[in-house]
């Protein structure tokens, strides 16, 4: 079992040079570790409860990380008892040393004092991912997410509660580019150059780690506590979790059954090709037994019960964004055959000639009579949606007042369609050209 | 690489002036005398950001008469041009009398002339390279996000090829203190510390910059979220200007931890003026924009009937959905090129120049609001080319 960040207490043998290795007094080790991960950045928070046991006086700790990939700026020491009466003077990366920091502390008080150390470090991620089963109508879906934390930081966390971030950050630097710098805050005017990778070492010989630490789960799955904090979500992972360096771990996230969903599809040249996409449309609200959170951004893969036995078809996937509360969305699943768009051109007349002093053409319209032919041959009914784009703001519709200008541009025909049943719209579109436009 | 602690590359020796009577200065030969000044008080001012000033005072065993004062160094860059030589002890008796470089030596000879023996102390600055200062900031903002307790670090860092056991560091404010930096040593000391600072949240949309049809894009848009912080008194600040640095700010989770909200690097911030600190982005909140209207208004012809000015008319349209649990104040940032006149808006703003419009909206939790813009740009010119043309024929 492997822990590579340690932390030495050091008692100032006098010598205020003594930057080499001074008396070991004790190392604490770690009582509590906590894991903030990030999804958009790879990023980690980590969280240590320690005891020191501190002289009155100068004392010094060292603090080192070796093959880790710890950001050494982000390192910060927190006393939780007599704050007041502990100084940290300052926190030092002494030369020609890599990945150890040497904090200088001055105490009023002699003996043990809980300390908390902080860092942002990288290799630890998490992701989303979500499997949903259609009813056999496909009129609702059973919806389980599920999060894959995955831990290549180079330390192995034991008993780490970990916590999830579902937002987007700002960062200014990658944190493992700051691990890997050979000074942690660079050097003078430079752009500070890269150390030779050290890459976290992927722990293959723990196997043992992570058959220890299923055995010791609980025998029914863990929750997962969700808030909101500012722009982020944070998810609590119930209890600890060890995820030794190199493993991942699954764990359900949530489960909904019986969400109302829309079978969706839609046409549009511009974006689709000639082509009807598939969505799975609801939305993330307490009407569809959703709306607890948002949903983290991840793929879904879709299936759908074919039989009484609980036999399954697979549908297809969707990779989708993150769905704020009582949002919609619309899950793309791809292009499909059985149901179909086609819209025809009838009919082409141009009309309404202008001229100028010398007999040129500046301006005409032109008309077309379209007949958009719209089949469902599926056994369950479905909503289409069909988007026209004009590539020009001087137009009109006639014989049809069923459409909804979306801008400019553009217009939407919604048709719902009983199971294998077909529909034809029949629109005219003026467009006005040269002069007829302005 | 020299591994000694306790190294001094920066050499000053005392060079007895054995060569009286010997008229030529080129034929002497440098005899270094062993006799090493000790390195007394050394500052390292680091109140300019660009360089780095160090000032020496080492105490030299002058004769009477000439004296040669060999200033040597290796392995670390100085500013020769930068290097001054002040005399404290006897300023009247003591006179610097010049300067030389030996070829091919990172040294010079300063010529002193003393009436007596004197024990005599001096002041040696000189710009020193690749030693600085940086600042980092870091914030813990509260669970309400109305305040932050902001502390802000200084790190001192010295690759200048010297090593300095104890030294006085200044900054442009505050007192010096004492501190040692070895060579290629970096030290990072609180210097500021500051708590309950308010702050103010903004979120930000500009349409110039963010797409205007987030369902469109495989990406959710997000809204730029920034903290605000006004160095002033009120804000317990506004005692000097706030250095550029890295800030990383956090927050109280209300579980006796912290998460990382997010960094951003900021701008020296003047007393009175104010730090903006980007930390993420809200993707909670969601504007979709679309032009509904652009039309050809009030043409205008030359004899041929073609079109030499003309008006628009426009209609935009923004949809602003908050999906949060708590409410949120958009600025909502709008462009308009050219002349215009605003014909009507449902929403008020604030004209932050010709082409700028801000919008303050206020969105409840949960809430949705929706602008509609209906504005003519006026005096197009269809072809500003053509134009010119005509006019330069």
């Amino acid at each position: 079992m492997k822990t590579i960040i340690r932390a030495l207490l050091l008692i100032a043998a006098g010598a205020a040079a003594a930057q080499a290795k001074i008396d070991l007094v004790t190392l604490p080790s770690r009582e509590t570790v906590q894991l903030t991960i990030y999804n958009s950045a790879d990023l980690t928070l980590a969280r240590e409860s320690r005891q020191l046991t501190l002289k009155e006086g100068e004392n010094r700790l060292e603090f080192s990380w070796a093959n880790t990939l710890i950001d050494p700026t982000s390192l910060e020491m927190l006393f939780k008892a007599n704050a007041d009466k502990i100084d940290i003077a300052d926190l030092s990366y002494p030369p020609r040393v890599r990945e150890l920091g040497l904090w200088q502390i001055a105490s009023g008080v002699s003996g043990k004092v809980p300390v908390e150390i902080t860092y942002l470090t990288s290799g630890l991620s998490w992701r989303a991912f979500y499997m949903g089963t259609l009813a056999d109508d496909e009129k609702t879906m059973h919806l389980a997410g599920y999060v894959r934390v995955t831990n290549n930081s180079g330390e192995d966390y034991e008993n780490a509660q970990t916590r999830l971030i579902v937002g987007k950050i700002h960062l200014i630097d990658q944190i493992a580019e700051l691990a890997q710098r050979q000074w942690p805050y660079g050097r003078p005017g430079e752009i500070p150059p890269m150390a030779p990778m050290a890459r976290a070492a992927k722990g293959r010989e723990e196997k043992m780690a992570l058959g220890q630490a299923v055995m010791s789960m609980e025998m029914a799955p863990k929750q997962i506590v969700k808030e909101g904090l500012s722009e982020y979500f944070l998810y609590t992972i119930e209890g600890t979790e060890t995820i030794p360096t190199g493993w991942s771990k699954r764990l359900p996230s949530f489960e909904a059954g019986q969400v109302p969903v829309v079978n969706l599809y839609k046409y549009e040249e511009e974006r689709y090709g000639s082509e009807v996409r598939r969505f799975l449309s609801f939305k993330n609200d307490k009407d569809h037994n959703l709306g607890e959170t948002p949903i983290p951004d991840g793929q879904l893969k879709v299936y759908r019960q074919v039989d009484a036995a609980g036999h399954l078809s697979y549908e297809g996937q969707s990779d989708f964004k993150y769905i704020p509360v009582d949002q919609e969305v619309e899950l793309d699943l791809g292009a499909v055959q059985n149901v179909t768009v086609e819209p025809v051109l009838m009919d082409y007349q141009s009309d309404k000639y202008l001229f100028d002093k010398d007999g040129n053409i500046i301006g005409w319209d032109e008309s077309r009579t379209f007949k958009i032919e719209v089949k469902n041959t599926r056994e369950i009914p479905v909503k289409v949606e069909i988007l026209r784009n004009f590539n020009t703001s001087s137009w009109d519709i006639s014989e049809n007042n069923e459409y909804e200008k979306v801008d400019k541009d553009t217009i939407k025909f919604s048709e719902e369609l009983a199971a294998r049943s077909e529909k034809v719209i029949n629109y005219v579109l003026t467009t006005h050209h040269g002069t007829r436009a302005d | 690489m020299n591994n000694k602690t306790n190294k001094n590359i920066v050499k000053v020796m005392a060079v007895a002036a054995v060569m009286l009577g010997v008229a030529a200065p080129a034929a002497w030969g440098r005899i270094k005398l062993a006799a090493l000044p000790e390195r007394a008080a050394t500052v390292i001012r680091l109140d300019n950001p660009y360089a780095t000033l160090i000032e020496e005072e080492r105490v030299l065993t002058l004769q009477q008469g000439l004296n040669e004062v060999d200033f040597s160094w290796k392995g670390v860059s100085i500013d020769e041009d930068s290097i001054r030589l002040a005399v404290l002890s006897h300023p009247d008796k003591v006179k610097l009398l010049n300067v030389s470089y030996p070829p091919g030596e990172a040294a010079l000879v300063w010529q002193i002339a003393s009436e007596q023996p004197y024990e005599e102390q001096v002041r040696i600055s000189y710009l020193l390279a690749n030693i600085d200062r940086l600042i980092t900031y870091k914030a813990l903002a509260n669970k309400a996000e109305t305040g932050v307790d902001l502390k802000s670090y200084l790190v001192l860092r010295n690759f200048s090829g010297e090593d300095f056991t104890q030294a006085k560091v200044l900054l442009d404010y505050g007192e010096a203190f004492e501190q040692g930096i070895s060579n290629e040593e970096t030290k990072q000391m609180l210097f500021l510390k500051a708590a309950e600072v308010p702050i103010e949240k903004v979120w930000t949309f500009d349409a110039a910059l963010r797409p205007w049809d987030p369902e469109k894009e495989a990406q959710n848009v997000g809204i730029p979220v920034s903290y605000r912080i006004v160095n002033d008194e009120k804000s317990k600040l506004g005692q000097f200007a706030l250095w550029d640095g890295k800030a990383r700010i956090y927050q109280d989770d209300g579980h006796e931890s912290t998460i990382f909200l997010g960094e951003d690097v900021t701008e020296l911030v003047p007393v009175g003026g104010k730090m903006q600190l980007y930390i993420g982005d809200s993707r909670d909140i969601v504007v979709t924009q679309r032009k509904m209207r652009e039309e050809k208004i009030n043409i205008r012809r030359n004899t041929g009937n073609q079109i030499v000015l003309y008006d628009t008319d426009e209609i935009i349209t923004a949809k602003l959905e908050n999906f949060k649990d708590s409410p949120a104040v958009l600025t909502l940032i709008e462009h308009i090129p050219g002349q215009w006149q605003m014909k009507k808006c449902n929403l008020k703003y604030e004209r932050k120049d010709a082409g700028t419009l801000e919008f303050e909206i206020k969105l409840a939790a949960h809430g949705k609001e929706e602008l509609t813009m209906h504005y003519q740009r006026l005096n197009v010119v269809p072809d500003v080319g053509r134009l010119e043309r005509i006019r330069n024929r």
